[in-house]
């Protein structure tokens, strides 16, 4: 009667990663996804997997949590993730105010162990040259790391599978099946299947996907809008986002240029293994909505050259965009729901999705197998919006 | 032997690669480009799409008319960083 044990919606980062821990625990696992494995978020995105970037707190410590994971992930998953866990990354600020700012956040980050200094731009410049002179100074965290995400998404499948779970392509959830309180399948454009636990893993869908079994859970889409230039010779090794980042992200009300904080425009930039520069980025509220705007693009190139004057002879050779799955605390949701026995979210990671993929699926998979989860996510629960 | 013919030249992503990506699942251009990197070079597709769809087609069985191209973004050419300058600032 039954199809699986776990039903896992959306084949992104999230619903891979948690594919691949529950086969750990022997579960049959359906993965059933809309279009393709790798098709929502993991395709538009940096790869950054850092500290300096996470929110004070519980965020903060889960990400320690994640990151200690991806030392071994490499190997545990048998396949190239361009991981470089100490690429370092860096805020540089344009003046004083922007640094003590940048210091402030920096050390509540800290309350949490980990090694985010302030250094000069003297200091900044020996470790990323191509810096622009006037640089103040900067945050810095050596180590922080990057990843490619669309390898890792991948890795994460294909170890899922090996691990005995199925990965359903071109199969989309259009409703649930209910009794007595409790989820006892999936409808889909293909039929329906039968299981009694179900994770939400959409991402930024997450939210119309809860709606389908009744749940008013706020995740929705905060979207970015990257560029990709030609490969060039090695340029940086760093991940950089400039001091509005973290700003724009933690003392908003700092900002006095109205249109970066309508855009939530920053720069933020990495170089890729194949030498490409990815550059960005926005976080704006614009529904599910792709186009590259001239606006945005525009603020950004700006940025790009303010602070890396050589990237002005670059060429740019593709504008895309992406979504955050973005919640109204900025915390993900991770756990079942009380008011839907069997229906686990595992969704709303926004800006650092990527980052919290490998401790999202250990600590999910641990709670349906083992019915607990080895480190507490009780802030994270989805009941925090169900009232 | 033919496997190793090179089909994306901006990213030396070779025939078996594809047809590797295909067997993992695959079944558009765009599938194709995320396993691979297949079409994220500097032409961005322009010499390697069709040849991709028609290896499509050839494991699938499916007609190329329905295999989903990949989804082109501006520019249509490559543009210099360099453009966005603020003109006044200098
Ligand atoms: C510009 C940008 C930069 C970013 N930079 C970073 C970074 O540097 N570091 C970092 O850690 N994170 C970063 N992120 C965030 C990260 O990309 C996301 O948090 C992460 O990819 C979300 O993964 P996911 O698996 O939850 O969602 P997704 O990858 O979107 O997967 C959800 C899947 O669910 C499927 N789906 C939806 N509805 C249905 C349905 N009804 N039935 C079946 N399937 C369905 C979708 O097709 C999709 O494949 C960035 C994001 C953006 C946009
Ligand atoms: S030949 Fe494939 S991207 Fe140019």
């Amino acid at each position: 009667m039954q199809d699986a044990d776990v039903i896992i919606i959306g084949g992104g980062i999230m619903g891979c990663s948690i594919a691949w821990q529950l086969g750990k625990y022997g579960k049959r696992v359906l993965v059933l996804e809309r279009k393709d494995v790798a098709a929502g978020s993991a395709g538009a995105t940096d790869g950054v997997v850092g500290y300096h970037t996470k929110r004070p707190g519980p965020q903060m410590d889960l990400a320690v949590a994640s990151i200690a994971m991806f030392r071994d992930l490499a190997g545990e998953l048998g396949e190239n993730i361009e991981f470089d866990f100490t690429a370092g990354g860096m805020q540089p600020a344009e003046d004083k105010m922007q640094y003590d700012l940048l210091a402030s956040i920096a050390e509540e980050q800290r309350t949490s162990g980990v090694d985010i200094r302030m250094i000069s731009g003297d200091e900044a410049r020996a470790l990323e040259p191509n810096l622009a002179d006037d640089v103040y100074g900067a945050l810095y965290c050596p180590t922080s790391g990057k990843v490619n995400p669309l390898k890792l998404t991948n890795a994460f499948a294909h170890a899922a599978k090996r691990g005995g779970a199925v990965i359903q392509t071109e199969t989309e959830v259009t409703g649930f099946l209910i009794r007595d309180g409790a989820v006892k399948g999936v409808c889909t454009d293909r039929g329906e299947y039968y299981c009694d636990t179900v994770v939400n893993a959409c991402g930024s869908w997450a939210g119309l996907t809860a709606k389908m079994a009744g749940l008013d859970l706020p995740v929705t889409p905060r979207k970015g809008q990257l560029a990709v230039t030609e490969p060039v010779d090695f340029f940086m090794r760093a991940t950089i986002q400039c001091a509005l980042y973290n700003i724009i992200k933690f003392r908003p009300e700092a900002i006095r240029d109205k249109r970066a904080l309508k855009l939530g425009a920053s720069l933020s930039i990495e170089q890729t293994e194949n030498g490409g520069m990815i550059i960005g980025s926005t976080r704006e509220f614009a529904g599910f909505e792709k186009e590259n705007t001239f606006e945005a693009i525009d603020v950004m190139m700006k940025r790009a050259i303010r602070f890396f004057p050589a990237l002005e002879n670059v060429d740019i050779i593709r504008f895309f965009s992406g979504f955050r799955p973005y919640t109204p605390d900025g915390l993900p949701m991770l756990g079942e729901t009380a008011a839907l026995k069997g229906f686990y979210m595992a969704a709303g990671h926004e800006g650092d999705g990527i980052a919290l993929s490998p401790i999202t699926g250990k600590l999910i998979a641990e709670l349906i197998a083992e019915g607990k989860p080895s480190y507490n996510i009780d802030v994270f629960s989805p009941n925090r919006f169900l009232g | 032997m033919k496997n190793d013919v090179i089909i994306c030249r901006c990213q030396e992503v070779t025939e078996q690669e594809i047809i590797d990506a295909i067997r993992d699942g695959a079944s558009t251009v765009d599938g194709v480009k995320r396993r691979t990197r297949a079409c994220m070079g500097l032409c961005q597709g322009k010499t390697c799409e069709r040849l991709i769809e028609r290896i499509i087609a050839r494991e699938t069985g499916k007609n190329p008319a329905e295999i989903l191209p990949n989804n082109a973004r501006m520019p249509a050419r490559p543009i210099t960083v360099g453009l966005f300058r603020d003109k006044e600032g200098e």
